[in-house]
C-alpha cells in the first residue's frame, strides 16, 4: 500500500474506497498544517484549516482528475487560506504581526530557526508562499505552477528571486 | 565573468536542490571555479537551505487526526454501498416495464378524470345548496313582509323545497296561524299540506282547526286531517260542530268527515 503514489490512491478514493484517504491523510496532513502554519503564523487557525482540506477532500473526491495530487492538496489549502481571509477582511497577511508572533514562537526554538522565521516575515504573501512550498514541501515547479496558476519558467524565475531577497534578510540580521 | 549576476546565480538554488540537467550542473561548477563571488554566494545560500533543513516540522494537536477519521466515518456511513450491477436485461423485462409504465399512465389518466368529475359534481352541489339557502333567505324575510302579495310569494316559494327544513315549517306555521290575510292563510296552509304526514304539521292543521274562522281554509284542513286519518282532530271538530257560528256547508263537510276518521 505504501508503495502506491498519490494519485492511483486518490483515483481509488474518487471511485468509492474511502479508507485510502487515511493514507493519504498521514503523508500529507503535517505538511499542509506546516504550510498554513508558516503562512499564518496562527496554530489554531492553521489546525481548523488544514482540518477544513481533508473534509474538502472526502467531500469532492469524485472532483479529482487525475492531475498531481499534491497541486490539488495544496491549492485546496490555499484557497481556504484566501477566503479565510477575504472572510475576515484581512486581504494581506500583516508582516509585522507575523514576524512578531514567529518571534514569540520562537522563544523555545534555537536562534537560527527564529532567524529564518523573521525573514521569512518579513517577505511579502507571495514570495514567502513560494519559499515555504518549495522548500518546506518540496513541491517541484511543475506543480507549484499548477498551484499559485502560472507557468513552470516563471515560477522557477520567481522563487530563485524570492530566495534571494531571504537570503539578503537572513543575513543581514545575522 | 561578467554574466554571472543573473543566470548562474538564478541556478545556484536548483544546483543545490540537484536538479539541474548535466550540461547546466557542468557549466555552474565551471563557473563557480572561476568566481568568488558566485562561490559566495552559494555557501550563503547552503547556509540557508541548511537552515531550512535543520528546521522541525511544527506537529499539529491529536485533535486534527481524530476529527479526520470522525469526518471519514460519517462519510463512509452516509455514502451506502454502491452496487454497478451489469445484468442483462432479457427483452420481455423491457416489455413489461413499458407495459406497466402504459398502465400507469391510463390509470393515472383515468382516476385524474374521475377525481376531477367527482369534483365537479361536488361544485355543483355546493353551488346549488347556497344557492337554496339564499332563497330560503328570501322566503323567511319575504314572510316577515308588510305587503300580503310579498307573503304569498314567500309562502309559493315552498315548490323549490321539496325537503324544508324545521324553520321553513315553523314559518309557514307561523303564517296559517297568525296571519291576518286570508289569502296569505290560504296559501300557508296549501303549502304546508304537502307535508301533511310529518308530526308537527299534524299539529299545526289541529291548532289551526280551533281557530281558523275563514270556511275554505276550515274546509281545507278538515280534508287534509281526513285524510291523513288523524285521530285527535275529532275533539276540535266535534267542537266546530257545536260553535253557532260555524257556517252549515262547514258542519255538512265534518258531519262528513267524521265517520271516516273513526
Amino acid at each position: 500500500m505504501k508503495e502506491l503514489s498519490d494519485e492511483i490512491i486518490m483515483q481509488k478514493v474518487s471511485t468509492g474506497n474511502l479508507d485510502l484517504l487515511k493514507v493519504l491523510f498521514e503523508r500529507h496532513h503535517r505538511y499542509v498544517y506546516n504550510y498554513l502554519y508558516k503562512m499564518s503564523g496562527d496554530a489554531m487557525l492553521s489546525e481548523d484549516l488544514t482540518q477544513d482540506v481533508f473534509y474538502k477532500l472526502i467531500k469532492y473526491r469524485s472532483s479529482y482528475k487525475n492531475g498531481a495530487f499534491v497541486s490539488w492538496l495544496f491549492s485546496i489549502a490555499r484557497n481556504n487560506l484566501k477566503s479565510y481571509y477575504t472572510r475576515n477582511h484581512r486581504l494581506h497577511v500583516d508582516i509585522e504581526s507575523i514576524s512578531h508572533k514567529t518571534v514569540d514562537d520562537g522563544m523555545e526554538k534555537n536562534e537560527e530557526l527564529s532567524q529564518l522565521q523573521l525573514a521569512l516575515g518579513k517577505l511579502n504573501e507571495s514570495d514567502r508562499e513560494l519559499i515555504v512550498l518549495n522548500r518546506y514541501q518540496e513541491i517541484k515547479y511543475e506543480q507549484l505552477a499548477t498551484i499559485v496558476g502560472s507557468t513552470p519558467g516563471a515560477v522557477k524565475t520567481r522563487v530563485s528571486r524570492a530566495m534571494k531577497k531571504l537570503k539578503e534578510l537572513y543575513f543581514e540580521n545575522n | 565573468m561578467t554574466a554571472c549576476k543573473e543566470s548562474i546565480s538564478e541556478l545556484l538554488h536548483d544546483y543545490l536542490d540537484g536538479v539541474l540537467p548535466s550540461h547546466k550542473n557542468d557549466m555552474v561548477e565551471a563557473h563557480l571555479d572561476s568566481c568568488e563571488a558566485c562561490r559566495q554566494e552559494l555557501e550563503a545560500l547552503k547556509t540557508l537551505f541548511g537552515a531550512f533543513q535543520s528546521e522541525a516540522m511544527d506537529v499539529p494537536s491529536t485533535r486534527l487526526r481524530s476529527s479526520f477519521e470522525e469526518a471519514l466515518e460519517q462519510e463512509k456511513a452516509g455514502q451506502g454501498v454502491v452496487h454497478i450491477q451489469a445484468k442483462k436485461k432479457s427483452w420481455t423485462s423491457d416489455f413489461l416495464k413499458i407495459a406497466a409504465g402504459i398502465a400507469l399512465l391510463v390509470t393515472a389518466f383515468q382516476s385524474g378524470r374521475i377525481l376531477q368529475l367527482e369534483k365537479s359534481n361536488q361544485d355543483v352541489a355546493a353551488l346549488l345548496e347556497e344557492n337554496l339557502q339564499n332563497k330560503q333567505m328570501a322566503m323567511l324575510s319575504l314572510m316577515e313582509n308588510q305587503s300580503a302579495s310579498k307573503r304569498i310569494q314567500g309562502v309559493s316559494y315552498i315548490e323549490d323545497f321539496p325537503n324544508p327544513d324545521e324553520a321553513i315549517v315553523r314559518a309557514l306555521a307561523n303564517r296559517l296561524l297568525t296571519d291576518d290575510n286570508d289569502n296569505v292563510r290560504l296559501n300557508a296552509f296549501e303549502a304546508l299540506a304537502k307535508f301533511s304526514s310529518s308530526p308537527e304539521v299534524k299539529t299545526v292543521f289541529i291548532e289551526a282547526l280551533g281557530q281558523e274562522k275563514n270556511p275554505s281554509i276550515q274546509i281545507g284542513i278538515i280534508q287534509a286531517l281526513v285524510k291523513i286519518q288523524e285521530k285527535k282532530a275529532v275533539i276540535p271538530m266535534q267542537k266546530l260542530l257545536e260553535k253557532e257560528d260555524t257556517q252549515p256547508f262547514v258542519k255538512n263537510e265534518i258531519e262528513m268527515a267524521l265517520p271516516k276518521i273513526i
